[in-house]
């Protein structure tokens, strides 16, 4: 609903830019420079100038849509800002206010003169479809800048730019053609001494955005009470695998289970198992086997690792990756490469059972956690290069887990004293993320001071999230991720209960 | 055993006793105003290295308030290894000195300096002050010298129940 009205919004606010002096030059160089003597070269400068402001578009309100996901942080309050600013926008332009804060420049006269018309025509596109580096005509476009931010999807930020560009060209489109004839001009005439139509614009603009406040309401609601709307995949289930429109999980007490991109489940005949580009894998009998994930055709089986029991699986077009806890206690992590599955690579190895996560795989690059007593890390390991990389770390306060790529975006949960977040960002070191989930912390903890004694400056005992007492009841699990959603493992205190559900990346657009 | 009768006598005269519980802040044997450490499970008690265990039961936990075993890592409540619905065992997480990480928190270089015993529930009780070249305690006010060494102040405190009987 979010990228519907600030799309349609967007579109409106491009429009009602005809009427700064740069949409009015634009209108009169295309339109009557050449007149219709040369029609297709006007007609070529039109397409050229959409297609340039679409562009700009992109850049300036995907750059900002970018921006906000690289920020990360809390989303809803975000939301409640961009709200605030969409609506003070939107009374601005519903009133007609003057433009505040205003840019007062204009594109360069001289790209007229020195290029071919097209060419100039594509770069004033550009410069109008940015939005900002002139004259602005609505309050509307800057609520739309922060709508995009606060939108934290870069899908939404592209369909605003696309959108503001596309209005920003409708003028252009419709009157330049017409300009050669009386009619045309005295149309242009109308437009540059009567500003109703602006205004009536900028109405439409507001109310465009009063939809954008409300979505943006309806999403702050939604994440609000997330919990409980979360769609449930898998009951009695965990360990969910995500690619090319598959999910795969292990039941528990039962094998493996494949979802096909239809809703259609069927067993798989074996465990644990781990889905990745077209492969599926998973552990039968003292094999371990890797298939194509459509028609189940062994394309390799790998010996399980000797005196050791297998804990985990990830596969990808060309790598297996074996966790595995020996049989004399630890934990260690192997790659095999499907070119040469007679031979694997050490990743990791480590004393302590728990202490490798679950490992996951996007084409070469692996991802797991390495915790323990000392520190938490998430560790990104290049296989073709063996480049590591320590994308996310701490040394106290928190348990860095379960982190899984798709593409080079990363999904893993943050758990600390009060919370068990999961949150996703971009798979680089020390990137920021956005909150995708939170839920209270599952442990005990006490009121903070002992009852009968003074209470006072207790606050550090507190936790802003939960009360004293036992916390919550689920505890977050293994995960998974595709495109469009993540997947995550719930279990209460009896994990024959668990389940797996589903959670949109993208719950505004 | 009369000494130890009249020592038992002597100590519960001289201790403030847990009927003398007003003028203790938030927890037994902590006299002034300064703020708890952040700490796991909520009260900041502490083991004799400084490390977080839970209050009601002196059980060690992590970072997180999930109680561990001697090579920490997470158990249940009967001191099996805590598990994942897979089976595997649940990932362990850092566990800290609380007044040293109460100081990385804050950007702060905190450590425990001095100490006072009480006795607390009928054992005697070491109240160790998180002490730091601050002049800013945890409260957010001006910090107190309290236990702490020369030129040092408070940031926070944190407890230590002994074994002795009091």
């Amino acid at each position: 609903m979010l990228a519907v009205s600030a799309g349609l919004t967007a579109v409106v606010a491009g429009i009602a830019g005809a009427w700064s002096p740069c949409g009015l030059s634009m209108l009169d160089t295309i339109g009557s420079a050449l007149g219709d003597a040369r029609r297709s070269m006007m007609l070529l400068a039109v397409a050229t100038f959409t297609i340039g402001a679409v562009l700009g578009g992109v850049v300036t309100f995907g750059g900002l849509a970018l921006l906000g996901e690289l920020l990360g942080g809390d989303g809803q309050l975000r939301d409640v800002l961009a709200g605030v600013i969409a609506s003070a926008a939107a009374v601005a332009d519903w009133r007609g206010l003057r433009i505040a804060p205003q840019i007062r420049r204009q594109v360069p006269e001289r790209w007229r003169w020195i290029m071919p018309l097209p060419l100039a025509c594509g770069l004033y596109g550009v410069l109008l479809g940015l939005g900002f580096t002139t004259f602005v005509l609505a309050f509307a476009v800057w609520a739309l800048a922060a709508i995009s931010v606060a939108g934290d999807s870069v899908s939404l930020g592209i369909i605003v730019g696309a959108a503001f560009g596309v209005g920003r060209a409708i003028p252009i489109a419709c009157l330049t053609p017409q300009l050669g004839s009386e009619d045309g001009q005295r149309r242009l005439d109308r437009i540059s001494v009567d500003p109703r139509l602006w205004l009536g614009l900028r109405r439409v603009g507001a109310l465009g955005l009063t939809l954008c406040v409300v979505a943006l309401a309806a999403a702050t609601a939604l994440g609000n009470s997330l919990g409980p709307k979360l769609t449930t995949l898998a009951s009695s289930a965990t360990d969910p695998s995500a690619a090319g429109g598959l999910v795969a999980w292990q039941s528990i007490g039962g094998g493996g289970v494949l979802q096909r991109a239809t809703g259609a489940e069927s067993p798989l005949p074996g465990d644990l198992p781990a889905l990745g580009n077209a492969n599926v894998a998973w552990e039968q009998g003292a094999d371990i086997v890797v298939a194509n994930a459509t028609t189940l055709a062994t394309e390799a089986t790998v010996p399980l690792p000797a005196r050791a029991t297998l804990s985990a699986l990830a596969v990808s077009a060309s790598w297996l990756v074996i966790s595995a806890l020996p049989v004399g206690g630890g934990a260690e992590l192997v790659a095999v490469s499907l070119a040469d599955p007679t031979t694997s690579t050490p990743i990791s190895t480590a004393p302590l059972a728990g202490e490798i996560g679950r490992p996951a795989i996007h084409g070469s690059d692996l991802v797991f956690s390495a915790s323990s007593a000392r520190s938490s890390a998430i560790i990104e390991v290049d296989l073709a290069t063996g480049t590591r990389t320590k994308l996310h770390a701490t040394h106290a306060n928190y348990s860095l887990q379960n982190p899984v790529l798709s593409g080079r975006r990363l999904l893993y949960e943050k758990v600390g004293r009060c919370e068990q977040k999961l949150l996703v960002g971009p798979a680089t070191r020390g990137a920021r993320s956005r909150l995708l989930l939170g839920l209270p912390s599952t442990v005990r903890r006490d009121p903070g001071y002992q009852p009968g004694y003074q209470r006072n400056w207790d606050s550090a005992s507190h936790c802003p999230n939960r009360a004293a007492g036992p916390g919550g009841k689920i505890t977050l699990g293994t995960i998974a991720l595709d495109g469009t959603n993540a997947y995550v493992t719930e279990y209460p205190a009896d994990v024959a209960d668990a389940r797996i559900e589903v959670v949109p990346l993208d719950r505004r657009s | 055993m009369i000494a130890l009768a009249g020592a038992k006598t002597v100590a519960q005269f001289v201790l403030p006793s847990e009927a003398d519980a007003q003028p203790y802040t938030n927890f037994c044997g902590h006299t002034w105003t300064t703020g708890n450490c952040p700490a796991p499970t909520g009260l900041p008690r502490i083991d004799r290295n400084g490390y977080p265990v839970r209050a009601s039961d002196g059980v060690p936990v992590d970072d997180l308030g999930r109680p561990v075993n001697s090579r920490d890592q997470p158990i249940n409540a009967k001191g099996e290894l805590l598990l994942n619905p897979d089976g595997t065992p649940v990932t362990p997480a850092p566990r800290t000195r609380v007044c040293q990480t109460a100081g990385r928190d804050h950007g702060l270089d905190l450590s425990l300096d001095g100490s006072w015993y009480r006795c607390c529930g009928g054992h005697v009780r070491r109240i160790r002050d998180c002490c730091g070249e601050t002049n800013i305690r945890i409260n957010g006010d001006q910090a107190l010298t309290g236990y702490c060494y020369a030129g040092r102040h408070v940031f926070c405190c944190t407890y230590y129940d002994t074994s002795v009987p009091c």
